[in-house]
């Protein structure tokens, strides 16, 4: 909605600059988005005629001109516009002018010759070049010769008016208006609006009634329709005063008819539409529902299938158009109409809107239709219509209207007290001053009681309808900054967030110091990620939410995975050579229960990690090998330990997205409770990554599940521990985890711990073994350990694991 | 013999100044003189063979040449140590300017950042933080938010739906309705709600069709108006700063009434009015309001009995300000030169 200060002031009067008049608008809660002057940059450009126009000396396409620009002595000017002529009026931009375009206008010297300003283009005014001829875009911008000289050229050009652009809420359909914001703007700024007289003279012996017949046949969703009919229509422009209101509402001017149902849908804020009578089959007009398959054929010139929910206005043999949204082209005005049908209605906003949607049209009514119009209003707006028409002699008026309104709507009351308006605005505000403010705004204000009123609604406010409406009509218009700012008594309340909030910082944290980076991705996912990701066709990943109506084709799916994102936000680094990358990410993932989805999803909340590149940051002391999947295991096991999470075993395992020689997962019983394994080469491949990735992939409330929830500390020991290193040539296959558990398990009772702290396979050692070297600690709570006591439990480990691997002991 | 002594104290003196360059030299020096067969101590046992009466005199006298010179030999010697251990000092300089040894550090989201900060704010007054699904029912969403189908408040979150019923929740505030039906009727209530929520927008510098919201809802007996200004005032102070400006604007939410926008005086001009504040000298931050009578029935509350206040603000608006971040975009680009400044 835009709507112009000349406009306004047709009015009312007011003295407030059109900034000052929005911000007024703006903290009532009427939100004026921009103020548009189309004059802006136009300050120091006025009309000056061309007295003398020479050659330049020093060049074949410049021109000196002499110029009176009214006051003072002419200006020199150089030109290089050839379609200029002695005589002419033309717009000149002064010493000083900053044009729209951006262009600085400084006294400046071409080719020897001071000139003193700039003739200006249509272009560089920033003119409506649609509306101009080819002559006029070209070259400098012609004036009429009678334009006076030494005038402001917004003047001239009726650029002087200022637009003010509303961002109405929806609930203030009144304010879709002229006259809705004029009744705001009293109401602010104490003045007396100027409300026009309508009165029509009735001046064709012929009746509308007799003319024409109407009917609703669907109550539901047309509470009116009225309409007027006009003989002797001549078609015509509407007057330049009508058409440049119109087009300061960015409204195009059309024809004096169609000019005029526009004008006073701006006016009084109800749409009409004007029918040719003639065009009207059977010369009557229905409110129904489409027929599911009836061709609309819109004013658009497009033609579409009802569906049949549609609300149309249909003569005897077809819909002549979506009401509320778009006339009919068959009934449309043309240059040969005589006799013309005016119609108001009031429709039911969501219908219009449904039908809007559905259509993929949005107009100025069916705008206003959605957020409802005042029903009392269509004989008025009928009335004014054939006014303005009359007064251009454009037309007779015939006898009477035709209105069916079944039920009248009744006036809606509400009742308040003085307390419970300031016991919800936290004011205290004197009872008076409440009805002044609803009296002002047009409501009947009637006391019932020494606190307690009864007020009757205005029918233009279809948002009003409870004490607490009232409250914010009484609080915005008093001003919200005259509101006090306390804070909530009454109960204490004690602040806590969900254990599995608590949880989930607490992983974050623990990434963070372990050097992960958190991630935060989009809940979409595309198809092709699943073969990307080598999940298996059967796998219930597969199964994920089609959404009804993506954004894009990118991403038509609620994903299932995190892995999909933590592999795009890869790709997206390695692309733009962010080559060292651990990342990780806490999000929901969503499965449904079925598909096609009939209820709520199950939301899973998921943990992924990903890493490649350097193990440390670059540097000269740093450890710049790459990371390998111990890192990622690392990163995973450090993470259970942080989380309390002991006693788990780790087997190999398979994922559909890991290399399944190196994938691991680690078990609480039958449960996995994490995965980690290097990238399958496959799924690398897919993403188009050479480089070796490793990931992580694991379930918050599992994991939760095992996280003691109550963890106490050990007490230090009293006495010294013992350590022993065990040296030992193994064969190659043989897995690490199975001789600890053999060294723990014959480790005798002062047993601690057991440590891997070297592995080494190469030269000095036989092909096909390895070499591994544990640390044991032994410890007792009652005493210092003997070297005879631990002696003894190292040889009972040494005869165990070289029974059980074959182990050949090293000093 | 007096002579003798203190020609030898004398001459031992001198060595020790001139002749003494390393601890080595120096304890040579004090073995000729005070060795076992040092010169000093040869003196001293040769005392016996003076008379009675000079024995005592003559020994006191070599008694204080002795003492005099392990003095001027420990002098020396502390001050050798001291040259050795600065030379040695001075041998082990290193490069102090090479860069340290760096651990790989990891990164918050800068939004999880601001989530926390927005969240310890709250809690601090009480709020509890409640959660609540992210596809969510039609009913929470929009209709017990006092939204019925084709109110044209929907337009302004256009939505992607999973079902006629189902979507992906355009907005926290669903947790409101989800929240007050877990408590008994007219239960005090103060939460926040933060969570990702999902509009139709079209990806570019201010909009994503994926963000992340905190709702809040504070309901008890006799909540005002003025109640959720002097709370909001206190959240924006505390986010921002205490010198920052706050205007409440009447406004519309189908949820609220009264509702109100809240700005802030732009924080990147001081309210003169910038590109970030379209010139105006104020940001819209967050939306707010009055609890709808209707809101508050269709979860079993009595609107007679209690009243409330409820609010929803973007995390991502507030992380921009803060962080002066002019593109939405870097916080779902996930690029690590971006992630790693936090």
């Amino acid at each position: 909605m835009q709507v112009s200060i000349k406009w306004l002031k047709d009015y009312i009067d007011f003295l407030e600059t059109p900034e000052e008049l929005a911000d007024k608008l703006t903290m009532a809660g009427i939100p004026v988005e921009n103020v548009i002057r189309a004059d802006q940059g136009l300050e120091k450009v006025v009309t000056g005629r061309i007295e003398k126009l020479e050659k330049h000396q020093n060049s074949d396409h410049l021109q000196i001109c002499t110029m009176n620009v009214g006051a003072g002595e002419p200006l020199t000017i150089v030109t290089g516009a050839q379609n200029v002529a002695e005589g002419q009026i033309v717009p000149v931009a002064l010493v000083g002018a900053h044009l729209p375009n951006g262009l600085k206008i400084a006294k400046g010297k071409l080719r020897g010759v001071v000139s003193m300003g700039m003739l200006c283009s249509a272009g560089e005014l920033k003119l409506d070049l649609s509306k101009l001829t080819a002559e006029q875009q070209d070259g400098i911008y012609i004036l009429p010769a009678d334009t006076p000289i030494g005038m402001p050229v917004n003047k001239v050009l009726g650029l002087d008016d200022v637009v003010l652009e509303f961002e109405l809420t929806a609930n203030r359909g009144d304010c879709f208006s002229v006259m809705g914001l004029v009744r705001e703007i009293a109401v602010l700024t104490g003045n007396q609006p100027r409300w026009p007289l309508i009165q029509v003279q009735e001046d064709d012996a012929d009746t509308a009634a007799g003319l024409l017949q109407i009917g609703i046949d669907a109550a539901d969703l047309c509470s009116r329709f009225s309409a007027r009919v006009l003989k002797n229509v001549k078609i015509g422009p509407s007057p330049v005063w009508m058409q440049q209101r119109l087009e300061s509402a960015g409204i195009r001017a059309i024809n004096n008819v169609v000019d005029v149902t526009n004008f006073v849908m701006v006016e009084l804020g109800q749409p009409m539409h004007a029918y040719d009578y003639d065009a009207i089959a059977g010369h009557c007009l229905q409110v129904r529902r489409a027929v599911s398959g009836e061709e609309l054929h819109t004013l658009d010139d497009s033609s579409r299938k009802a569906r049949g929910e549609e609300l149309v206005i249909a003569d005897a043999e077809k819909a002549a158009g979506l009401a509320g949204v778009m006339g009919g082209l068959e009934t449309e005005i043309t240059a040969h109409t005589q006799t013309v049908v005016l119609e108001a209605a009031a429709f039911n906003g969501p219908s219009i809107r449904r039908t809007s949607r559905a259509c993929g049209l949005h107009s100025e009514a069916s705008g206003r239709f959605e957020r409802g119009v005042d029903v009392t209003q269509t004989l008025r707006a009928l009335n004014r219509a054939a006014q303005l028409l009359q007064a251009m002699g454009a037309c007779t008026v015939c006898a009477g209207t035709v209105d069916v309104y079944p039920q009248p709507v009744q006036p809606v009351q509400v009742s308040f007290t003085v307390q419970q308006i300031n016991d919800r605005l936290g004011t205290r505000l004197a009872g008076g001053k409440m009805t002044a403010i609803l009296e002002s705004l047009g409501f009947k204000v009637e006391a019932t009681g020494s606190d307690s009123y009864l007020v009757t609604v205005p029918s233009w406010r279809n948002d009003v309808a409870y004490m607490a409406d009232l409250s914010e009509e009484v609080a915005r218009i008093y001003g919200f900054d005259h509101i006090d700012s306390t804070t909530p008594a009454g109960n204490v309340m004690m602040a806590r967030q969900s254990d599995r909030q608590t949880f989930i910082d607490q992983m974050k944290s623990i990434f963070c110091s372990l050097g992960m980076d958190e991630e935060n991705s989009f809940s979409f996912t595309h198809p092709s990620m699943f073969d990307k990701l080598n999940v298996p066709q059967d796998s219930p990943l597969r199964c994920a939410i089609p959404i009804m109506n993506p954004l894009t084709d990118e991403y038509p799916l609620v994903r299932t995975t995190l892995l999909s994102s933590i592999f795009e936000n890869t790709v997206r680094n390695l692309s733009r050579k962010n080559e060292d990358i651990r990342l990780f990410d806490i999000a929901p993932v969503f499965f449904p229960k079925a598909l096609p989805v009939t209820e709520q999803p199950d939301e899973v909340i998921k943990v992924a990690g990903l890493l490649t590149g350097r193990r440390d940051p670059l540097g000269w002391a740093q450890n710049n090998a790459m990371v390998d999947f111990y890192d990622a295991k690392g990163i995973v096991e450090q993470l259970l330990e942080g989380l309390h999470i002991t006693h788990y075993t780790v087997e190999r395992g398979e994922h559909y997205a890991m290399h399944p020689g190196k994938t691991a997962f680690f078990k609480k019983g039958r449960e996995i409770i994490a995965a980690v394994g290097e990238v399958h080469p496959a799924v690398a491949a897919a993403f188009d990554v050479t480089k070796k990735m490793y990931i992580f992939e694991m379930d918050v409330a599992t994991l939760m599940k095992y996280s003691a929830a109550k963890f106490s500390y050990q007490p230090l020991p009293k006495y010294p521990a013992i350590s022993r290193d065990l040296a030992m040539l193994v064969d190659e296959k043989v897995c690490a985890s199975a001789i600890e558990q053999v060294i723990a398990k014959n480790a005798g009772k002062y047993f601690k711990s057991v440590c891997l702290f070297d592995l080494y396979t190469g030269k000095q050692i036989a092909a096909g073994k390895k070499s591994l070297a544990f640390a044991m600690q032994f410890q007792s709570a009652d005493k210092t350990l003997t070297d005879a006591e631990v002696d003894e439990a190292c040889a009972h480990i040494m005869e165990a694991v070289t029974r059980d691997f074959d182990a050949e002991l090293r000093a | 013999m007096d002579e003798k002594i203190e020609q030898l104290k004398q001459e031992a003196a001198e060595v020790i100044r001139k002749h003494a360059a390393t601890l080595t030299e120096l304890n040579d020096i004090r073995v000729r003189y005070l060795g076992k067969k040092g010169e000093i101590t040869n003196l001293l046992r040769s005392l016996g063979q003076l008379s009675q009466e000079d024995r005592p005199r003559v020994g006191q006298i070599v008694n204080t040449a002795r003492v005099q010179l392990e003095a001027l030999i420990a002098q020396k010697n502390a001050e050798l140590k001291a040259r050795e251990l600065a030379d040695r000092l001075s041998s082990e300089e290193i490069d102090i300017t090479l860069p340290g040894r760096m651990q790989p550090v990891g990164h918050l989201h800068p939004l999880t950042l601001t989530q926390n900060r927005i969240k310890n704010i709250f809690m601090d007054m009480g709020f509890t933080v409640e959660e609540g699904p992210e596809i969510e029912r039609d009913y929470f969403n929009f209709e017990a938010l006092n939204l019925p189908k084709d109110h044209p408040a929907r337009d302004m979150q256009d939505s992607f739906y999973i079902t006629d019923e189902i979507l992906m929740r355009t907005q926290t505030s669903p947790v409101q309705a989800r929240t007050m039906q877990a408590h008994e009727p007219n239960a005090p209530i103060r939460m926040i709600a933060p969570g990702r929520v999902y509009r139709r927008d079209d990806y570019d510098a201010t909009h994503s069709p994926m963000f992340t919201q905190v709702e809040g809802l504070v309901i008890d007996r006799g909540i005002s108006l003025a109640d959720l200004k002097g709370t909001l005032e206190l959240f924006l102070h505390k986010i921002f700063n205490p010198d920052v400006g706050v205007r409440f604007r009447p406004s519309f939410f189908p949820f609220t009434e009264p509702s109100a926008e809240v700005d802030i005086s732009c924080v990147m001009c001081h309210g003169k009015g910038c590109r970030v504040c379209k010139g105006t000298g104020w940001l819209e931050i967050l939306g707010a309001g009055m609890v709808h009578p209707h809101v508050l029935e269709m979860s079993g509350y009595d609107p007679h009995q209690v009243s409330g206040f409820a609010f929803g603000l973007g995390v991502e608006r507030i992380a921009m300000l803060s962080y002066g971040i002019d593109d939405l975009r870097l916080f779902y680009d996930n690029d690590l030169r971006f992630l790693r400044q936090f």
